[in-house]
């Protein structure tokens, strides 16, 4: 370990990924709010959905604006190196910010990307081809160690490697779900479509998704296969992007990917980019080495070390809870589960009091129409949705209202039934890591991890 | 070569016998073909009811020019007859609210109920105020029609007065023309866009996506049968739905009193034959909703059993509930509201079937919001 601490190589392929990457979310910044999604999503909405123990983070109305400017701003900094150490900090925390405002926006590429984020905040990125190497000579360094490289090529191993693991149950393998429900939608795309209306496609794509995300990672570090591993990462994600609707992170696993690639092909990319911007050659090579700080190298190690056991173990706190995980959603999220449930559902709240008081709930009078989708299928936001109503409720007239609900969830093409026990007052349960005992059981299987 | 010929001609004829036996499994890509599927609802189903809505239409038409040229007891009768008949067929049409119509809003100009009385007077003393306007909505239509053909006086002598010896009653013939003139220029850009260029559009279209026909119709189709059937009929009057206060006043076609209950059932079968692919003049079941769930193969995965068949089973369930109600559902809600609230509960376990079940099994995302229960 020690020896594989003190190893050195080269800054190009963390550098050429600090500028990729800074490009790709200040684009995806800019799209966010060209697309009017910053209104829609985070100033319109009357209720928000905080994520548990981060109710801290609140919505903050117009000035949300300000905050994705402070995002678009600092990755565009991050890209071209300037300011780096500071500008990485405001990316990390502004764009974590934004995803924790409301869970229904939640989607793993972003978790992804604040993870990355995290990461870049303590990595030397800036050593070469930024502006900070431009102006300070010092800070120069063509050599940084190997780990700091090996740890973004390891976070995106794991998510590969856990999606695949995630689709090793009985619904994607055995079941074909929820390909064989997705994949006839799109029978009308123009040459392939209609292999889509075949149910042998449906399980090829499955079979070959699930062994592509298991092995991807490993092909991409094996200087052998890495060609042919990232052929397919283009070939994979293009082809998802083309049949189902998940924005910006095909390319940012496609521009991420390229981290594996091989010093010398970065360099070259280096040396003619910075050529052309006419940076001194000092800034685009260096034979110098980089050393963190004497007092900050021990920090960053235990840092890194707890974050690593931390990304290869929360995936699996799931086992920790009774019943099925598609159904109760516990411990789903932040695991790299992606696309793996067809799941659509529908809930009526119904709102009582001791004095007789009742009202079934609109529920587009709360949400919209993102919110009530997403907290329809999910417990933990029917939950918080009902103490949302129950206060409202108690603010109107209502005395310690009771809240009810009437849910119908159906799974991965399984007929629908309730999902919450329909004579649980939801008003006196309370959110918790622990298991929500007022889910109804699945009473049905899927087999596997 | 005769034996030849006749093997030929025997095998030939087991093959297709064999084929047409079961009008099971078509070939997968036909039955998920929606294209397919788009043009047969389009031409079997949507254009010719929208033929048949036509023809009763300008038989009232008719029937209210001959009343307000001759506003006697018979005209009045005849007009009411063709009133009522052209209802039921609109109720018809009034589920194809995607395309054409969801364009023109058809619907709120032609069936927003209960009726606006005050808006229909002030209507009246003022022929040009604006009948486009959302305000506008309660104070024409049918509902508005039949308000003033049945509600204007406790009977028939006492509406006929209202439009004879009344010294405002030419100005009230005048709004039937009005309201009725209305209706028809709505109705004539609704047809000729299904008869000219949208056809092709609809048909093309085939996409899953927001905006495309399927989508489109399928939103359009769930939210007729949630808003429209289930609350508009049943959940609203009988106070299932808001705190529980029944408003027998706000059942549709409240004036002729005994119309309300062939309204819904006009309109929950409308709704089950178009599920179900049955050709508007033929009734021979076609492609369709059904067909095409039955082509992805939707079913329960723990008993086996086709969406379409619990789909079906449960449309049954609820028209037999609406079926055993009296023609008058403002007096049900007054004396037998449980089966009033029976109806719609069973109408509701069919909303969750189409809104979650049926549109998770084709992929398609509802988009439009519902604002009843308010």
């Amino acid at each position: 370990m020690r020896a594989y601490l003190q190893k050195y190589t080269s800054a190009a392929p963390l550098a050429a990924f600090r500028a990729l990457f800074g490009l790709m979310l200040a684009i995806s910044t800019g799209r966010f709010v060209a697309l009017g999604w910053v209104r829609e999503l985070y100033i319109s909405p009357r209720f928000f959905f905080p994520f548990y123990g981060f109710e801290f983070v609140k919505p903050l109305g117009e000035s949300t604006y300000l905050l994705f400017a402070v995002c678009g701003i600092s990755a565009l900094l991050v890209a071209i190196g300037w300011h780096y150490r500071l500008a990485s900090i405001a990316l990390f925390l502004s764009f974590t910010y934004i995803e924790l405002i409301d869970k229904s926006t939640y989607l793993n590429h972003y978790y992804f990307v604040s993870v990355l984020c995290f990461m870049l905040v303590f990595l030397p990125a800036n050593t070469l081809f930024s502006v900070d190497a431009r102006r300070n000579e010092a800070l120069r360094a063509g050599q940084v160690p190997a780990w700091c490289v090996d740890s973004v090529r390891m976070i995106v191993c794991m998510l590969y490697c856990y999606a695949g693991i995630a689709k090793l149950n009985s619904d994607w393998l055995l079941e074909a779900l929820p390909m064989k429900i997705w994949l006839p939608a799109k029978n009308d795309t123009p040459l392939i479509g209609p292999l889509f209306n075949h149910l042998e496609t449906a399980y090829i794509f499955s079979w070959i998704g699930c062994i592509y995300d298991l092995s991807v990672g490993f092909l991409l570090w094996n200087h052998r296969t890495r060609p042919f591993a990232y052929a397919s990462v283009v070939v994979f994600h293009l082809l998802t992007s083309l049949l189902f609707p998940i924005g910006m992170f095909p390319y940012i696993m496609i521009v991420t990917a390229l981290v594996f690639f091989p010093a010398a092909f970065h360099q070259k990319i280096i040396d003619r980019v910075g050529r052309l911007l006419a940076f001194p050659p000092g800034a685009i090579r260096s034979a110098a080495h980089y050393r963190f700080p004497v007092w900050l190298q021990p920090v960053v190690y235990a840092i890194f070390a707890l974050f690593f056991v931390f990304q290869i173990t929360f995936p699996f706190r799931y086992l920790l809870y009774p019943n099925e995980l598609f159904w109760t959603e516990e411990g789903y999220r932040f695991s790299w589960r992606v696309m793996l449930m067809e799941k659509a559902g529908y809930t009526q709240f119904t709102v009582t009091d001791a004095t007789g008081k009742r009202q079934i709930v609109n529920n587009n009078d709360f949400l919209t129409r993102l919110q009530e989708k997403m907290m329809s299928t999910q417990p933990d936001m029917i939950l918080q949705y009902a103490h949302m109503l129950r206060d409202h409720y108690a603010a109107h007239g209502f005395t310690q209202p009771h809240v009810y609900v009437d849910s119908y969830v159906a799974l991965n093409g399984r007929t629908g039934k309730p999902l919450i026990a329909p004579d649980v007052d939801l008003a006196q349960q309370n959110d918790s890591f622990r298991h929500k005992s007022w889910i109804t059981p699945f009473n049905n299987e899927i087999k596997g991890l | 070569m005769k034996k030849y010929f006749a093997l030929l001609l025997t095998l030939l004829f087991l093959g297709c016998s064999s084929g047409s036996d079961k009008p099971g499994p078509e070939p997968a890509d036909e039955g998920k073909d929606r294209s397919v599927m788009l043009k047969a609802l389009a031409e079997n189903i949507i254009v010719p009811s929208y033929d048949q809505f036509k023809t009763k239409f300008d038989l009232m038409a008719e029937k209210s020019k001959a009343f307000t040229a001759k506003p006697d007891a018979q005209a009045l009768g005849e007009f009411r007859n063709a009133w009522a008949e052209a209802y039921i067929a609109w109720e018809r049409v009034e589920l194809f609210d995607f395309g054409p119509a969801e364009k023109q809003t058809i619907r709120n100009f032609f069936n927003i109920y209960p009726a606006s009385e005050a808006g229909i007077a002030a209507n009246i003393t003022d022929p040009t105020s604006s009948l486009e306007v959302p305000a506008s909505y309660p104070t024409q239509g049918f509902p508005a029609l039949d308000y003033l053909i049945n509600g204007l006086g406790a009977n028939d002598t006492a509406i006929l007065a209202q439009y004879s010896t009344d010294k405002d009653a030419a100005k009230k013939l005048a709004y039937i023309t009005r309201v009725i003139a209305r209706m028809e220029s709505l109705l004539g850009k609704v047809m000729s866009e299904w008869k000219g260029e949208y056809l092709n559009t609809f048909v093309s279209k085939t996409g899953l996506d927001i905006g495309s026909s399927t989508s489109l119709m399928v939103n359009g189709l769930v939210l007729h049968y949630e808003r429209y059937i289930r609350s508009g009929k049943f959940g609203i009057p009988s106070g299932a739905m808001a705190n529980g206060i029944p408003a027998p006043e706000k059942v549709e076609a409240l004036y002729i009193k005994n119309m309300s209950q062939i309204l819904a059932q006009a309109a929950h079968s409308a709704y089950v034959d178009f599920f179900n692919g049955r050709h508007a003049v033929t009734g021979e079941a076609g492609p369709g909703i059904k067909s095409y769930l039955n082509a992805l193969g939707a079913k329960d995965s723990g008993t086996g059993k086709p969406l379409t068949e619990s789909i079906n089973a449960q449309f049954q369930v609820a028209a037999a509930k609406l079926g055993v109600l009296k023609p008058n559902l403002y007096e049900e809600v007054k004396t037998n509201n449980q089966a009033m609230k029976d109806t719609y509960t069973e109408m509701q376990k069919a909303v969750r079937m189409l809104k979650v079940d049926m549109t998770s099994a084709m992929s398609i995302t509802i988009t439009y919001t519902d604002n009843d229960g308010d």
